[in-house]
């Protein structure tokens, strides 16, 4: 039985009222974007909508000439994929901690999530006068432990939703059946993990990928996109930036979608075990 | 005895596996920040362009100068208006997640309320501008329809616009702990209350309201949190000369008044800080997550 199958009856208008505040939640959050998407596909170069038999890719084609933002993407995805490769089995190892603590495990835990709550542009400019102590000048490395400790928290929570879908009374039947701790962890463990371990890689990437404030102080001489394009937006707008948007929003949507479809099972489990 | 032996080497197995993260947020996270509070009370070097050790109460002093303290209060201001906005929305929208949903939709809005948290903020603030601009759909609609004849000026480049691009930016913030919360109230609650006759508005108020309350409270508190601390939306969206504490800190650091940026940082930290653990105390925040580990 679901929580939902408990309300009977009828709602007095409480049913459609908050239904139709949940759709306005989703329409502020997705339309501009949207709305963005199809203006960056009018080929002329005003800022509005078109019929959508003008629609034309002209200015995503224009977009293939802009080397500085090719350059910019490219440190960009160098640094998300060395953040998550870095953030995933780190992630992964903290949840398998907390999972067994039995001492200190609130403290651990909020440790690790109240490195969300730090202002980004402060714990850049931290990260930038510690590593400027040590003379460490900033490059790649600078940034990418900066987006670590940035993508580090949602690594773990990842894990620890995986780890929470792997019933214990499995791995107590692969140790039964004589298989050592590791080995119950790498054949056992692992694989039932593997959703939860792609879903922490790609989140630490996309959130390394578009993150902003501690670029701004830790980045070497290459800009990052989101430095790049914020510059863009700042200057005058040429209608490029429009399609570099577009594309922004469709690949990082399409990224997270399927990777949420993926987690939907487990995402399920996780409601059914909470209640 | 065995049993102490197992114990211990587990304890030490644990050590091990906590270590990695504790190194990064420790040496990454803590010491550079705890750096900041020390030096924000030393002194600037003209000689080096750097600081010095000299302790001064300089800057906590300055911060009160130029409008600094305006600046402060307007960020925090905002950030207000922004997580009570987030929690009017969010309260209806985890209550459909929650309660109003059966599995598959439940699901399904979650993943919509999740999926623009892993996308560019950036583009998303952006993307209000063509939205709210002289020329966007707004205005369009509005002149189309005889409402207004020339452009509405205040849609964009403005505190509404600011707000407007904040709330849709992080009210998934204040979604999700509310639909937590809702994971873990009992279901014989809601049965007995039908049982006994209560119509759908006596219900949410009288028992699923306070049963909800630390989700609330929490989500208010992350939106409050995330909004003080952004910048973009302000850079984006807001008028001429708008400024936010991180826009100050950039400020204040390109005319290399190390000690004040420092400064700055430690006040809005330590004002997080209290703020947090004054949330745990009242709530027990940290329980909301502890199902993950169950």
């Amino acid at each position: 039985m679901t929580l939902d199958s408990m309300v009977t009856g009828r709602t007095n208008g409480g049913r459609q009222v908050f239904t139709a505040i949940t759709a306005l939640s989703l329409i502020i959050i997705y339309v501009p974007a949207l709305y963005l998407l199809l203006v960056s596909l009018n080929p002329g170069e005003q800022l509005r909508l078109v019929v959508p038999i003008h629609y034309s890719l002209t200015w995503y084609v224009a977009l293939f000439d802009d080397h500085r933002l090719f350059r910019a993407l490219k440190e960009s995805l160098f640094i998300g994929l060395a953040t998550a490769v870095m953030a995933t089995p780190i992630g992964l190892s903290a949840a398998l901690a907390y999972r067994s603590m039995t001492r200190m495990r609130s403290i651990f835990l909020l440790v690790i999530l109240s490195a969300v709550f730090v202002p980004g542009t402060i714990e850049g400019l931290g990260l930038s006068v510690m590593l400027r102590l040590v003379r460490v000048s900033p490059s790649w490395v600078t940034l990418t432990i900066g987006h670590l400790v940035w993508t580090l928290p949602f690594s773990v929570t990842v894990s620890l939703i995986g780890l929470s879908t792997v019933k214990p009374s499995t791995i107590e039947a692969a140790r039964d059946l004589g298989a050592s701790p590791l080995r119950a962890f790498v054949d056992v463990t692992l694989p039932l993990m593997r959703g939860s371990l792609i879903s922490s890689f790609v989140f630490a990437f996309l959130l390394s990928l578009n993150e902003h404030a501690r670029a701004y102080y830790l980045v070497g001489r290459q800009n990052t996109l989101p430095l790049h394009m914020f510059g863009a937006m700042n200057s005058g707008v040429s209608p490029t930036i429009y399609a570099f948007s577009g594309a922004v929003i469709v690949l990082s949507f399409a990224a997270v979608a399927l990777i949420l479809l993926g987690a939907a099972p487990q995402v399920r489990a996780i409601r059914r075990s909470a209640v | 005895m065995p049993h102490d032996k197992v114990a211990g080497r587990r304890r030490r197995m644990d050590f091990f596996l906590a270590l990695p993260s504790l190194v990064v947020f420790v040496c990454m996270g803590f010491i550079p920040l705890a750096l900041i509070a020390t030096w924000s009370f030393w002194s600037f070097d003209p000689d080096t362009y750097w600081i010095k050790p000299v302790w001064s109460l300089a800057s906590y002093a300055a911060l009160l100068e130029n409008g600094r303290a305006t600046v402060l209060l307007r960020t925090a201001g905002l950030a207000a208006l922004t997580a009570t906005a987030s929690t009017l929305l969010a309260v209806p929208a985890a209550t459909v997640v929650g309660l109003l949903s059966g599995p598959r939709r439940a699901t399904l809005l979650v993943a919509l309320f999740t999926i623009p948290f892993f996308t560019s903020g950036l583009v998303r603030a952006f993307a209000w501008r063509l939205v709210l601009g002289r020329e966007g759909i707004i205005n369009n609609v509005l002149i189309r329809l005889g409402i207004a004849h020339t452009p509405v000026e205040w849609l964009l480049f403005s505190d509404f616009a600011v707000v407007l691009g904040m709330v849709a930016a992080y009210l998934p913030f204040a979604i999700i702990p509310m639909v937590l919360v809702f994971a873990r109230i009992e279901h014989s609650v809601i049965w007995a209350s039908q049982d006994l006759g209560a119509g759908f508005w006596m219900m949410f108020s009288s028992i699923v309201l306070p049963l909800i309350m630390p989700g609330i409270i929490a989500g208010f508190l992350f939106v409050f949190v995330v909004a003080v601390a952004t910048s973009m939306e302000i850079q984006l969206l807001g008028g001429a000369g708008a400024s936010s504490i991180s826009i100050m800190i950039n400020d204040v650091m390109r005319v290399v008044n190390f000690p004040l940026a420092f400064a700055i940082a430690t006040v809005v930290v330590i004002f997080l800080i209290v703020l947090v653990i004054i949330a745990n105390r009242m709530l027990k925040l940290s329980r909301l997550f502890e199902d993950l580990g169950a």
